[in-house]
């Protein structure tokens, strides 16, 4: 039988553990054990934040070290780091939303993994660490309209944020045989290869980023942000789901979601009901991601306007080199090389280092065939495109109230995709491959580069290409005005008080890099504002208790073990101590 | 039960290192995959697997079960199903990746491929561990975690 569910593996025969094994995660609450049956918990808090990935971790930390109480609602669990493992099965059963297997409706449809767990997508994202190209700066600012996001103003919250993160480039001690191959084939056709700038510390090039790192070098937010911002004061709710906002005259004043267990399920293996929760807050935070986001503006009847609209996609096409040397790609760092040489014609070429059984999904065929090549993964190499899109997606509601994707490419993405698989096809043949898998159903396999010219014949249908995605972006984007997005410059959302969104769906439009930093550097520029909205409103309403506040002395004034509020663990001097 | 074995069956890799007997194990993971989907795929699951039961009329290879062809018949079927566009496509990819990550994935499947994955990550977190307090000996940059507990990094 497989081997399934949490053990803890890793420490040394010494008991020398990596730091990050001892960190503490103080103020947390899981949904799994403190809801039951029709009980409906409530928390009070100055700020709720949805969401513990990119955008709601650093959010969470920057409030709660401006003096306000903030409590962080998470829909997954908390998941320490020495819990990690190399087996994708648990492993995307625990972490990842939908076990890995959500997918965006399209032509081609577009497979698409997100986090769901206390840190979100830094969890499991491969750790590049990438600032906004300034080109596309240069039109938020000035196509967009939106105020001080030129290269200018946001260097200092990028500065930050690669604080935050802890970025560095990978030490040459972890580089693997494919990451020498990717730079040979680069070298070979005179490409330009970027050394990427990762958030890790001393990274070990053990390659299992996307299942969570288990020897804590890599800085996602369950080791940085996250226990920060729990020791700050910060208080966690995991397995939360947030179902929609609570509005009072058309002011947002809270959220109200369930509990769910590790599968994201209501009731548990048990059959018992996990129970509900409802947040009082003065400001709410969004932060659940671009998919996610929107669903939860959606249920809340904030509909129409450009709310789920303008999805971007940035998806990826993969090419499997096959080598005669043996490469081993699973030894070494995930990734510490990628070519930007193209990036203004949308195509970023990369290579990465993928379980068998994951690698084997996007293996062509099945039986005895699949099992030949599969034979020979120490052999093979995989890397691909990443392709800046300018096609249309957007984000509904589904009939089970759950947000669905929809993408439909451009024909200039369709023709991208081309390019840049021929582009990634080519360097695997310069760096010596024998034989290149493609991601075209009706043309699965090259057997020298003399064939690539079938890439570039190949007709230009929607169909049948592979795709993945892990960077959905800009589905409640900024704009100036409601007609063009969902947010200000600001996050704010237009039209409602007390409401706003920081996590990758604020993204203006397609970046062409792996977002993640851009996601952090704009949450900490928004939340500074928001610190500043909360303290004016506050300054104006001095009488106005904050929600935690009300909810101390409500506590107080209940009898005893009646309380409509759960305690704040943290007390609750937001108002007295809070810059403005 | 039945169709997803014979599915397993089929699709499975054979020859040279894949030729241990786990089809049960792989049935046994994909079961405990099914829990996590989100409903709609969770409940489609079963249903699509009849289909592939009962489909063969539409690709023409009769009025029979899926589960009572030979392997040849079965994978040629199951071919009509991989290109067939739409939804039978979809379905079927589903059940090829469950299956394809489940069988690679197993530890027997894993020793033959000659990857551990798992020891080099035990070896990697010890390998860290003494490289961090080598740093600190020397006295080098504090300790991670003093930043992650409030201090800069």
């Amino acid at each position: 039988m497989i081997e399934s569910g949490p053990r803890l593996v890793h420490s040394a025969p010494s008991g020398l553990r990596p730091p990050e094994h001892d960190l503490d995660y103080p103020n947390h609450e899981d949904g799994m054990s403190i809801g039951s049956g029709r009980e409906r918990r409530r928390f009070a808090a100055d700020i709720v934040i949805v969401g513990s990935g990119a955008g709601g971790a650093p959010a969470a930390r920057l409030l709660r070290e401006a003096g306000f109480d903030v409590l962080l609602v998470e829909e997954g669990g908390l998941h320490r780091t020495e819990t990690f493992r190399t087996d994708p099965i648990s492993s995307l059963q625990r972490l990842y939303r939908d076990a890995g297997t959500s997918s965006i409706m399209g032509r081609p449809p577009i497979m698409f993994a997100e986090g769901r767990c206390v840190g979100g997508s830094t969890v499991i994202n491969g750790g590049m660490s990438w600032r906004t190209p300034e080109r596309v700066l240069d039109q938020w600012s000035s196509e967009f309209g939106l105020e001080q996001t030129d290269a200018a103003s946001m260097a200092r919250h990028f500065d930050e944020a690669q604080r935050i993160l802890h970025v560095e480039h990978q030490h040459p001690d972890t580089l693997g045989r494919n990451d020498a191959l990717f730079v040979a084939g680069a070298n070979k056709l005179g490409w330009r290869v970027e050394n990427n700038p990762r958030n890790m510390h001393r990274c070990v090039g053990l390659n299992n980023c996307g299942l969570g790192c288990p020897t804590g070098a890599k800085r996602s937010m369950l080791v940085t942000e996250i226990p920060r911002a729990l020791s700050a004061g910060t208080r966690l709710l995991s397995h939360a789901k947030v179902d929609r906002i609570r509005f009072r005259g058309g002011r947002a004043i809270g959220v109200r979601g369930h509990f769910v267990d590790e599968r994201g399920r209501a009731r548990n293996s048990g059959g018992r009901r996990l129970g509900k929760f409802e947040v009082e807050a003065d400001l709410v935070v969004l932060a659940a991601g671009a998919r996610h986001t929107p669903g939860i503006l959606m249920r809340s009847f904030i509909f129409g306007g450009q709310v789920g609209r303008n999805l971007h996609t940035h998806p990826n096409a993969k090419v499997v080199g096959l080598f005669e040397e043996k490469i081993d790609a699973w030894v070494g760092a995930h990734q510490a090389h990628q070519i930007h040489q193209f990036l203004d014609d949308g195509i970023l070429l990369a290579y990465a280092g993928v379980p068998p059984g994951i690698l084997a999904t996007g293996i062509p065929g099945f039986g005895r065939e699949h099992g030949e090549r599969m034979a020979l993964y120490n052999h093979m190499m995989a890397a691909g495109c990443l392709v800046e899109d300018t096609g249309v997606g957007r984000v509904v509601l589904g009939p089970d109230l759950q947000p669905w994707m929809t993408f439909q490419m451009s024909s200039r993405d369709v023709e991208t995709v081309h390019r840049g698989v021929r582009m990634a096809a080519e360097q695997m043949f310069a760096a010596g491959a024998r034989s290149v898998l493609l991601p075209f159903g009706d043309m699965p396999e090259l057997h020298g580069a003399d064939e690539l010219v079938q890439i570039d014949r190949r007709p230009r249908k929607r169909h049948n290409i592979e795709l993945v995605t892990v960077h959905i972006m800009s589905s409640t984007r900024m704009s100036r005005d409601k007609r063009g997005g969902v947010v200000d410059a600001w996050g704010r959302v237009h039209g409602v008080e007390g409401l706003t969104i920081a996590d990758a769906g604020i993204i203006p439009s397609s970046i062409g890099v792996n977002p993640m930093e851009t996601i952090v550097a704009l949450a900490l520029r928004c939340a500074e504002r928001w610190a500043e909205d909360l303290g004016r409103r506050r300054m104006r309403n001095p009488a106005s208790p904050s929600p935690s506040t009300r909810a101390a002395g409500d506590a107080a004034a209940a009898s005893q073990g009646s309380g409509e509020y759960a305690a704040p663990a943290v007390p609750g001097a937001a108002a007295a101590s809070m810059t403005s | 039960m039945r169709i997803l074995m014979h599915a397993i069956a089929v699709i499975r890799p054979r020859g040279g290192p894949f030729d241990a007997e786990i089809d049960g194990d792989v049935a046994r993971g994909i079961l405990s995959f099914l829990p996590h989907l989100p409903a709609p795929t969770r409940l489609s699951f079963p249903l699509g697997l009849r289909l592939l039961e009962y489909g063969p009329f539409l690709f023409k290879e009769g009025f029979r079960r899926f589960s009572d062809m030979d392997a040849d018949t079965a994978a040629r079927y199951l071919h009509h199903w991989e290109r067939a566009g739409g939804a039978p496509s979809l379905l079927f990819q589903g059940v090829r990746a469950l299956v394809l990550v489940n069988f690679y994935q197993h530890p027997r499947i894993l020793a033959a491929m000659g990857v551990d994955w798992q020891a080099r990550a035990d070896e990697r977190v010890a390998y860290r561990a003494r490289v961090l307090r080598a740093v600190r000996e020397a006295g080098g940059e504090q300790p991670v975690i003093a930043a992650a507990h409030g201090g800069e990094s």
